[in-house]
């Protein structure tokens, strides 16, 4: 008697275990996530603080783009109080890379450096530039990628595309500033970085000064059109705008986080279902010596809140931990991130942790506390469990037809109705998605035992005995397999869906670009006015190798005071003529983009009149209109000569180019990258490539975001391992009788594996088929003219490494099944 | 009767100086002491004793369903003494029959299914002329394609009765049969049992404290305080009782 209650206190035990550990990853991931923001901002506050020490009045433009003039700064150099006011200067000025080309996708930034008491520069090694027009500085981060070292002479380009060189002195840290981090810095004294950069204005005047009052003697010398703000306005300003995106990206891991709560709260709530039916005698012979209804209920709920407590508590310490782990790896790959600060857990974290924890396993915990209390007294003297018995009813089948019909309306809406793209056509298919899952969840006890046969048809055939006999078992109790695998379901629903939409995406994107790239290479400068002289098409139409090179020019104008890109070509270019004809295209004529001609409110036979800015402004007919989404026209197009009238001699903006037929690939780019090598700020660029960099995207997203619903994935699999464990120790007689009969403990092991790979493909199958019709729905509302792409090696991946997890799981169960001794078992009971 | 023990030699299980020891110190239980005894090869035996005199432990050691402290089992020409628990597992898959007094069938499988479950496990062929004997035999034709809840425990316990004879075992063992029946139910079960050993030559070795029950068998072994006190052949209820309320005295 003593070994089975012992035995049994050791299945409860792993079983609160189980569910701890569920509570426990589910807060865990929550506060860590917490604490890695928490730790980020800090770090962000801690780099700011040094700057408001220094500035005590920092003078800012209003609006974007605008700039504070040379008069302003004397002005406030003149104010009584003033110690001293600099000007910085911020300005493109494209850093030369080793290979000869102009660094990254988007020019790097020139930054003015200061010397004296309002030097805000966070100079890591060397020195700043000092007075020393000639020296420069630059971002750590581009340095080590580039492989530049201090002594090293670096090659800038100002805004003429005139080479400087400059001796290298320093390495600066770009500290909270997102937009350096992200284009690189380069550091120049204030008179070169003027030099450098075109420069109009400075983008901040920062004042150093005692007198009290200073801020407003600022700002009443300055006047309305600018921002003045004291040094700790300055710095907490800056802090925030940093941590916008940290606060975005914390959000997304915390949406991970609600998921892995609710997969967590479907496995404490199975879990306390079955303490509760495992403990129908124990709860009856309570209720006989006079326990009332409200007593048991809550002895399961105080139960809850204790396991929901200690869960919660570890869980705050795993997610310190991880968030540590997570800081450690940002900190080696040097993530743009301050992860110094060391991290912490705010009073906020813990109470959130607790407080999700605690409530979340306590709300789980409700329902099978009151099934707890229709525990009738006399079943304490029933001698075993009464089989479960379910029948699909009417009701049930009512609400799930009404979520089912609900679900797929308000997704065909999302997917048919509204305009693909729009948040609200993504909304209307997520909304749909959940009503659908609910009905899954209402659906899933009827749905069991027909699945079970499906899924098991090979394993009963493979198996033999112990398989037909775990797929016979699998179904049996429907209420309790449903909540299993619908806690699977959730993760592999997600999963396939992120698969579904990434492939898609990948086909749409790829087709978008074969259309919109209809070319070998293009190439252009990696500035918005990019600049490719003449000569590089005249050389590259002199070879051979290339069939066609088209150049494209643009240039600035106005069409009814409205800002458009006026532009014309040279060379075989494929219009994508949707309305009028382009044959015969000469002077006076024009063609719009279809999206400009909308706005512009024109048909082909209008007249629009054009402001240039050599020819004042000219009538010109509209004679067709051309496809904005395919072709490469600018929007507003001219025939060349005209375009040469109207604006003069301007330089390609870009050129596309075609090989010749049976030229190899190497040989052509050769050709390409030797016209272009004269001007480094010319890049050449290929479709493969650009499609390739879009590729590596979207792997890198599809595998953060699988890891991290593998959190989710996890925790059902303790909810499966839970289950069986029950079930394991409900047919202990059960067990016993088979091996009587002479089922081999390997067999006794084989059938609970079999029955948790019934169950884990189920819960797989399911989320399959939902993450593939939500994944379709959600490209469809996502992007226009979306392809569809199964991915389905992918999607057959995660169901059968569902099934291989579920076996995975039923490890520990099967081995206590296969252990337990059978003349114990025939004597207990 | 008593002919049908003289004529068959050979036992088919025999136990010998069969000692089993629970627990171990103060919690030392002797369930069973250096019993001595053979069960002849087509006959139906019972043991009875009184509660806790070791009739479960008893047969628990001779169908290999646990192993002996000391002592030696024979079933047939095989000692079940040392054998691995897989062999023993393989033993009884192909020799011993069971029926228990209760969970005896599994309830996700029809009556059907649940009599076959042996030969499947074992992976032989039903032989079907004496599948659809026993079956009508035991009354159950009309009742294969029901599950077990479906059924009352008189039928339980036949499809149970079933089930172990379907895969001609060298012994039945069947541990209080008729424990948890009414008498009318528990005297088809008996009757049947009794039938199987006269009309198919099964083997039978069933405990219990019924002396009803008992009376069924060809012969009764006595068991008190894990010892073999006495035996009876050719018993009845009268004679049984007598014996017992001897040995309780
Ligand atoms: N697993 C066990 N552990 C300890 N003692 C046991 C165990 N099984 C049986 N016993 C003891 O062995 C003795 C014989 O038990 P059992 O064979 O079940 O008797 P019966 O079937 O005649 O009622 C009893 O005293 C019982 O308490
Ligand atoms: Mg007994």
């Amino acid at each position: 008697m003593l070994k089975t209650a012992l035995a049994g206190l050791r299945a409860h035990m792993f079983r609160l275990l189980l569910t701890s550990l569920a509570i426990m990853l589910g807060v865990g991931f929550i506060a860590g996530t917490f604490v890695l923001n928490d730790t980020v901002q800090a770090g962000f506050d801690q780099r700011v603080s040094a700057d408001a020490g220094k500035v005590d009045v920092a003078v800012l433009p209003k609006g974007s783009g605008a700039v504070l003039s040379e008069r302003v700064l004397e002005r406030i150099r003149g104010l009584d109080g003033v110690t001293e006011a600099q000007g910085l200067v911020r300005g493109a000025a494209p850093l030369i890379g080793k290979d000869g080309k102009t660094v990254g996708n988007l020019p790097t930034t020139a930054v003015s450096i200061v010397t004296g008491p309002l030097d805000r520069a966070d100079i890591v090694a060397g020195t700043g530039p000092g007075t020393d027009d000639r020296a420069a500085v630059l971002d750590d981060n581009t340095a080590k990628a580039q492989g530049m070292r201090l002594g090293d002479t670096i090659t800038v380009l100002d805004a003429g595309k005139a080479e400087h060189r400059f001796k290298l002195v320093g390495l600066l840290d770009t500290g909270v500033d997102q937009e350096l981090s992200f284009t690189g810095a380069v550091g120049f004294t204030t008179a070169t970085a003027k030099r450098m950069t075109d420069f109009k204005g400075y983008r901040e005047i920062d004042v150093a000064g005692t007198a009290p009052g200073l801020k407003q003697a600022v700002a009443a010398a300055v006047g309305d059109a600018y921002t003045v703000k004291t040094g700790h306005e300055l710095a907490s300003d800056l802090a925030r705008a940093a941590g916008v995106e940290t606060q975005m990206f914390t959000l997304g891991l915390l949406l991970f986080g609600v998921v892995a709560m609710m997969v967590a709260a479907l496995v404490i709530y199975n879990t306390f279902n079955i303490l509760v039916a495992q403990r129908t005698r124990e709860m009856a012979l309570l209720r006989c010596i006079g326990a009332t209804r409200g007593q048991v209920f809550g002895s399961i709920l105080l139960e809850s809140a204790v396991v929901g407590v200690l869960a919660s508590a570890l869980g705050l310490l795993l997610g310190y931990g991880l968030a540590t782990l997570t800081l450690t790896v940002l900190g080696a790959v040097d993530a743009p991130l301050p992860t110094d600060a060391g991290a912490a857990l705010s009073p906020v974290t813990i109470a959130t942790g607790m407080a999700v924890g605690l409530v979340v396993t306590v709300c789980a915990a409700l329902l099978p506390a009151r099934s707890a209390t229709r525990v009738l007294p006399v079943a304490a003297l029933r001698t075993h469990a009464e089989e479960q018995t379910f029948r699909a009813g009417l009701l049930r089948g009512l609400f799930a037809a009404l979520f089912l019909v609900a679900g797929s309306g308000v997704t065909a809406v999302g997917v048919f109705v509204l305009e693909p793209g729009r948040n609200e056509s993504l909304l209307a298919v997520m909304a749909g998605g959940s009503l659908t899952f609910l009905a899954v969840l209402i659906l899933g006890p009827v749905l069991v035992r027909p699945l079970s046969v499906l899924v098991g048809w090979i394993p009963g055939r493979v198996f033999g005995v112990p398989g037909r006999l775990a797929v016979g078992n699998s179904g049996r109790n429907p209420k309790r397999a449903a909540t299993t695998t619908v806690a699977l379901t959730i993760g592999v629903t997600l999963m396939t869906l992120i698969s579904v939409v990434t492939a898609s995406t990948r086909l749409t994107m790829t087709a978008k670009l074969d259309e919109q790239f209809p070319v070998d290479y293009a190439v252009m400068d990696q500035e918005r006015d990019s600049v490719v002289p003449r000569s590089v098409a005249e050389r590259l139409r002199r070879a051979p190798e290339l069939a066609s090179v088209v150049q494209i020019r643009q240039a600035d104008a106005t069409i009814d005071g409205r800002h458009v890109s006026a532009g014309t070509f040279r060379g075989p270019v494929e219009p994508y003529v949707t309305a009028g004809s382009m044959a015969g295209f000469g002077p006076g004529q024009v063609a719009l983009r279809d999206s400009d001609a909308e706005r512009l409110g024109v048909q082909v036979g209008d007249s629009v009149r054009l402001r240039t800015e050599r020819a004042g402004t000219v009538p010109l007919k509209v004679v067709a209109l051309v496809d904005g989404n395919q072709g490469t026209l600018p929007s507003v197009t001219v025939a060349e000569a005209a375009f040469e009238t109207y604006f003069g001699a301007v330089p390609d903006a870009r050129l596309m180019i075609r090989i010749a037929d049976g030229v190899p690939r190497e040989r052509a780019r050769e050709v390409v990258d030797a016209a272009a090598a004269p001007y480094p700020n010319v890049k050449v660029s290929s479709a493969a490539e650009t499609r390739g960099q879009f590729d590596e995207t979207l792997d890198m997203l599809l595998m953060i975001i699988t890891g991290l619903l593998g959190l989710a994935i996890l925790i059902s699999l303790l909810g499966i391992a839970n289950t069986l464990s029950l079930s394991v120790h409900e047919r202990t007689r059960e067990s016993a009788l088979l091996r009587a009969l002479g089922l081999t403990r390997r067999q006794l092991r084989a059938m609970l594996s079999v029955e948790a790979l019934v169950l884990g493909l189920i819960g797989a199958l399911v989320g399959a088929v939902l993450g593939g019709v939500f994944g379709w729905a959600a490209i469809m509302a996502m992007l226009d003219g979306a392809l569809l792409s199964l991915p389905v090696g992918q999607i057959a991946l995660f169901v059968a490494l569902s099934g291989v997890a579920g076996v995975l799981a039923a490890v520990l169960p099967a081995r206590r099944a296969a252990r337990a001794s059978i003349t114990g078992a025939l004597a207990a009971g | 009767m008593v002919t049908l023990t003289e004529r068959r030699t050979a036992p088919a299980v025999v136990a010998t100086d069969l000692t089993k020891v629970y627990g171990q110190g103060d919690a030392r239980v002797h369930a069973l002491r250096a019993v001595n005894v053979a069960f002849a090869t087509g006959a139906f035996t019972a043991i009875m004793g009184p509660s806790g005199s070791g009739k479960s432990t008893l047969m628990h050691c001779l169908a290999g369903l646990d192993t002996a402290t000391s002592g030696t089992v024979h079933l047939g020409d095989v000692e079940l003494t040392g054998l691995s628990d897989r062999q023993l597992t393989l033993l009884r898959r192909e020799r011993i029959g069971f029926v228990f007094q209760a969970f005896n069938l599994l309830p996700t499988l029809t009556a059907e299914q649940n009599i076959r479950l042996p030969l499947e496990i074992a992976a032989r062929q039903a032989d079907q002329a004496l599948f659809d004997r026993v079956i009508s035999t035991v009354g159950l034709t009309d009742r294969l394609s029901h599950r077990p809840t479906e059924l009352s425990g008189g039928q339980q316990q036949r499809v149970a009765v079933a089930r172990a004879l379907i895969s001609k075992p060298q012994v039945i063992f069947a541990d209080e049969p008729t424990g948890n029946l009414d008498s009318r139910s528990g005297a088809e079960v008996l009757s049947f049992l009794r039938v199987s050993v006269r009309e198919l030559g099964q083997t039978i070795v069933m405990v219990t404290h019924d002396p009803v029950a008992a009376s069924y068998a060809d012969r009764v072994v006595f068991l008190r305080d894990g010892e073999l006190v006495t035996e009876l052949a050719t018993p009845t209820p009268q004679s049984v009782l007598d014996t017992l309320v001897k040995l309780e005295a």
